[in-house]
C-alpha cells in the first residue's frame, strides 16, 4: 500500500483514462448539463459541435475537468479562465494553445494523445480527410473533441438559443445571472432533440437548471416583446 | 575549512543580441582570444580569465581590447570580470562597458545586489527570501550556512554559496565512462525542427543516465553534423541544472544559427535547399562536460500537481512544433481585469500569479466572470438615442444613456439594459502607467452582455459575457 501513496488517485485516473471507447466510455459532465447528453456525459472517441464559442463549452470542458480530466483548449485565445474555473475546471490540469498555426490537425492529434478533452476553435476549415484522421485518432486516444464551430459528421450538436440576462437595469444594477435555452441534437442515439433552460452563469458562477416557475417569467419578455421582429422593423 | 577561490571568469554580455547569426559571429572573435569559450544562454558567453589576461597584459586590457573586437562586427558588449561565473554575470550586467571585481572581493561586490538577481536560478526561492525580509545578497550571506540549508534545503544552500561569492558547481570532475548519448539521421533530416524533437529525447536518455549514476551535469556540448561534413560544435552551461527541455531549446538555438549563418535560404525552402547545400543533419550528439554530483531534487512540497508522463509528452510535442511559449498554464490570481486575473505560464516553467489574488482589487467587477476575455480590447462605439457617441465626464457624468453598440466594425445592435460608469483609476502614482477609465457592463437584445470600457472618449470592449 504505502509504495502506492507515491502518486495518490493517479493510477485510477489513468486507467479510467484508456477505458476503449467500444466499452462505452464516457466523460462525466456538470450534473446541470446531464439531461441534455444521450448518456449523461460526452461519449469517448466522439466530436461535440456547439454552434459558438461560449460558456457552454467552457461548462463541458469543466465537468470532465472536475473529475480529474486533463484538458487543453486550442484555438481561443479569448476563452474566460475564470469563468472557467468558476463552472469547475481545474486550471492546474489545462493546457491552453492559444494559436495552433496552420498545422492545428497534427497539434489537435498530439493534444489528444495526452489530454481526455480537447476544446478546439479550428483556425480554418479542415478538408474531409484530414477530418476523418482527426476523428480515427480521437477514438484511438478515447478523448473527447469538443468542437466551437462546425463539425460535418459530430456525433453532438450543442447550441445556445434564446438567452437573457438578469439583474441590469436602465443604469443601475450588475449582471447576476444568465438564462440561456441549450438545445442538443445529434446522431444516432442523440437523435431525439432535448431543449432545456439553464442558468449559465447561475448568480454563483456555476451552472444550474432553470425552476420551471422561473421559466414563465424567462419566457415573459420574448413574447411580450419579440427581439428579432424588433431588430427588422429597427433597420 | 579553507575554501579555494573560485578561478577569474570574464563574462561578455550583448543585450541587445536577439539574432542567433550575429552570437556565432560574436563566438568566432572571442575563440581569436581563448579557444574554449562556453556559450551561457543566448546573447552571454563566458570564458576562463586568468590564461588569456596574463598574455595580453592585464584583465582590464583584456577587456578593453574584447570590447574593440566585438564593436567590428557591430556589437556593443558589456564585460564582467570576477571570481566565479555568478559574479562575472552579475559585473556584466552593470550600467559601464567594463567592470572588474578585483581577486577575494567578489563577496564584497555581492552583498548590496537585491536578492532578485537570484531569480535565474529559482524564482520560487528569490521571492520566498524577499518575503522574509531578506532584499540583498548580503542580508542572505550574512545568515550561517546551518541554518540557510537546514531552512531552505539545498535550493537555499546553493544560493547562500552564491551569496558568499562561491561559485556553483564546487566538486566538478571528468566524467570517467563516455556518458555522451547521439542520434544518427538517416536519411539526413534538413529540417532543424525533427532534430530539436529528436535532442529532448536525447538529453532525457542523457540526464537518465547520469542520474543512475547519482551525477548530474552543468555543461553540455552540442555537436551536430552534417551530410557534406561539416560539423558544428558549442558547449553551453547553466549555473543551475540543465533539464531536457533546456538543453533542446539550446539545440535549437544552435541549429538556427548555424542554418541561417550558412545558408541564409535554408528557411525559406527547407527540404530542398537544405539538402541541396548541406546535405542536412546526420548526427546529433550531446556529451555531458561537466558532472558534478547530484545533491538530489525533492518535489514540491505543496502546490503544484504532478504532470503525468503522457501530458509532458503531449505538450512538449507541440512545444516542439509551435515553439515553447506556445503551450500555456493557467494560473489564476487577482487583479482588477479579468485578462489581470489570469496569469499564463509556458509549459514546462514555474510559476506563480504575477498578483496576489487574497487582497481585495478595489473596482474589480463583481459577479460572474466573463466566459471571453479579448487578448486585445476590441474598438467599438457606443451612440445614445440621436446617433451621437456616449461620452462620460470627467466627473463621471454619462452624457445619455447608451441605446446601440456596435463591436469590432460590426452593425450596431439596441441596447436593452446597461450599468455603469465605474471609475477605475489605475496606477495613479505612475504617471507613465497611469489611466483612467469609466466602465460599463451592456447588454444588447440578443441576450448578450459585454464589458465596455471608455477611456479618453475612445470605447473598448474588454470581456463578453456568454
Amino acid at each position: 500500500m504505502l509504495s502506492q501513496a507515491g502518486d495518490p488517485g493517479l493510477g485510477p485516473k489513468l486507467g479510467s483514462a484508456w477505458i476503449s471507447p467500444s466499452t462505452g466510455g464516457i466523460l462525466p459532465a456538470l450534473p446541470a448539463l446531464r439531461d441534455l447528453l444521450p448518456r449523461g456525459g460526452l461519449a469517448r472517441g466522439s466530436v461535440v459541435a456547439i454552434a459558438e464559442f461560449g460558456l457552454l463549452c467552457l461548462a463541458l470542458a469543466a465537468g470532465a475537468s472536475a473529475d480529474g480530466a486533463w484538458c487543453a483548449i486550442a484555438g481561443v485565445p479569448e476563452a474566460g479562465v475564470l469563468a472557467a474555473v468558476g463552472l469547475g475546471l481545474d486550471a492546474d490540469r489545462t493546457l491552453i494553445v492559444p494559436d495552433p498555426g496552420p498545422s492545428w490537425p497534427q497539434v489537435v492529434a498530439s493534444l489528444l494523445d495526452g489530454c481526455e478533452l480537447v476544446l478546439l476553435r479550428p483556425p480554418s476549415r479542415a478538408p474531409a480527410v484530414v477530418q476523418r484522421r482527426l476523428e480515427a485518432s480521437l477514438r484511438r486516444a478515447g478523448g473527447v473533441l469538443l468542437v466551437a464551430g462546425e463539425w460535418p459528421g459530430a456525433q453532438l450538436c450543442l447550441r445556445v438559443g434564446r438567452q437573457q440576462w438578469t439583474g441590469l437595469g436602465d443604469g443601475h444594477g450588475r449582471l447576476r445571472a444568465c438564462r440561456a435555452e441549450v438545445t442538443a441534437d445529434g446522431r444516432g442515439e442523440a437523435a431525439r432533440t432535448r431543449t432545456r433552460w439553464l442558468w449559465l452563469p447561475a448568480e454563483d458562477g456555476r451552472v444550474a437548471a432553470v425552476d420551471p416557475a422561473d421559466l414563465s417569467l424567462a419566457e415573459a419578455p420574448f413574447a411580450g416583446d419579440p427581439p428579432r421582429l424588433q431588430a427588422v422593423g429597427a433597420g | 575549512m579553507s575554501v579555494r577561490p573560485p578561478p577569474r571568469v570574464l563574462v561578455l554580455r550583448c543585450p541587445e543580441l536577439c539574432e542567433p547569426e550575429v552570437f556565432e559571429r560574436v563566438i568566432a572573435v572571442l575563440a581569436g582570444f581563448c579557444p574554449a569559450v562556453e556559450a551561457v544562454e543566448p546573447g552571454v558567453c563566458a570564458f576562463g580569465a586568468r590564461g588569456p589576461a596574463r598574455y595580453f597584459g592585464g584583465e582590464t586590457v583584456l577587456a578593453g581590447k574584447i570590447i574593440a573586437a566585438v564593436a567590428g562586427v557591430d556589437v556593443e558588449g558589456r564585460i564582467g570580470i570576477a571570481d566565479g561565473l555568478f559574479a562575472a554575470l552579475l559585473a556584466a550586467r552593470g550600467g559601464h562597458p567594463v567592470t572588474v571585481v578585483p581577486p577575494g572581493r567578489a563577496a564584497e561586490f555581492l552583498a548590496p545586489q537585491p536578492v532578485s538577481v537570484l531569480l535565474d536560478q529559482d524564482q520560487d526561492l528569490a521571492g520566498l527570501l524577499y518575503r522574509l525580509g531578506l532584499r540583498t545578497l548580503g542580508d542572505l550571506a550574512a545568515l550561517s550556512a546551518a541554518d540557510v540549508a537546514s531552512r531552505f534545503g539545498d535550493a537555499g544552500e546553493a544560493a547562500h554559496r552564491l551569496a558568499r561569492g562561491g561559485s556553483r558547481p564546487l566538486a566538478v570532475r571528468p566524467p570517467d565512462e563516455d556518458l555522451s548519448v547521439a542520434k544518427e539521421f538517416d536519411p539526413p533530416e534538413s529540417r532543424s525542427e525533427p532534430v530539436v524533437f529528436a535532442a529532448k529525447a536525447l538529453a532525457e536518455r542523457m540526464l537518465s543516465g547520469l542520474t543512475a549514476r547519482g551525477l548530474t551535469c552543468v555543461r553540455v556540448q552540442v555537436l551536430a553534423r552534417w551530410a557534406d561534413g561539416r560539423q558544428s560544435s558549442r558547449r553551453w552551461r547553466h549555473d543551475g541544472m540543465l533539464s531536457a527541455v533546456q538543453v533542446a531549446d539550446r539545440v535549437r538555438w544552435q541549429l538556427d544559427g548555424w542554418q541561417s549563418a550558412d545558408e541564409p535560404t535554408e528557411r525559406t525552402e527547407p527540404t530542398a535547399d537544405g539538402a541541396a547545400t548541406a546535405g542536412g543533419i546526420v548526427l546529433l550528439r550531446l556529451i555531458p562536460d561537466q558532472v558534478v554530483r547530484a545533491t538530489g531534487h525533492q518535489l514540491a512540497l505543496w502546490g503544484e500537481t504532478a504532470v503525468s508522463d503522457r501530458v509532458a509528452r503531449a505538450a512538449m510535442r507541440v512545444q516542439a512544433m509551435l515553439g515553447p511559449e506556445a503551450v500555456l498554464r493557467p494560473a489564476t490570481g487577482g487583479g482588477r481585469d479579468a485578462r489581470e486575473q489570469v496569469t499564463h505560464v509556458s509549459f514546462g516553467e514555474k510559476g506563480e500569479p504575477s498578483r496576489s489574488g487574497g487582497q481585495p482589487w478595489p473596482g474589480r467587477i463583481m459577479g460572474p466572470a466573463p466566459g471571453l476575455v479579448y487578448p486585445e480590447n476590441l474598438e467599438a462605439r457606443v451612440t445614445d438615442g440621436a446617433g451621437q457617441a456616449v461620452t462620460v465626464s470627467g466627473r463621471c457624468v454619462v452624457s445619455a444613456s447608451p441605446a446601440a453598440l456596435a463591436v469590432g466594425g460590426g452593425p450596431p445592435r439596441p441596447v436593452t439594459g446597461w450599468a455603469g460608469p465605474w471609475p477605475l483609476s489605475e496606477h495613479w502614482w505612475d504617471p507613465a502607467a497611469a489611466r483612467r477609465r469609466a466602465r460599463f457592463q451592456l447588454e444588447t437584445d440578443d441576450g448578450r452582455a459585454w464589458l465596455a470600457s471608455v477611456q479618453d472618449g475612445r470605447w473598448q470592449v474588454e470581456a463578453g459575457y456568454w
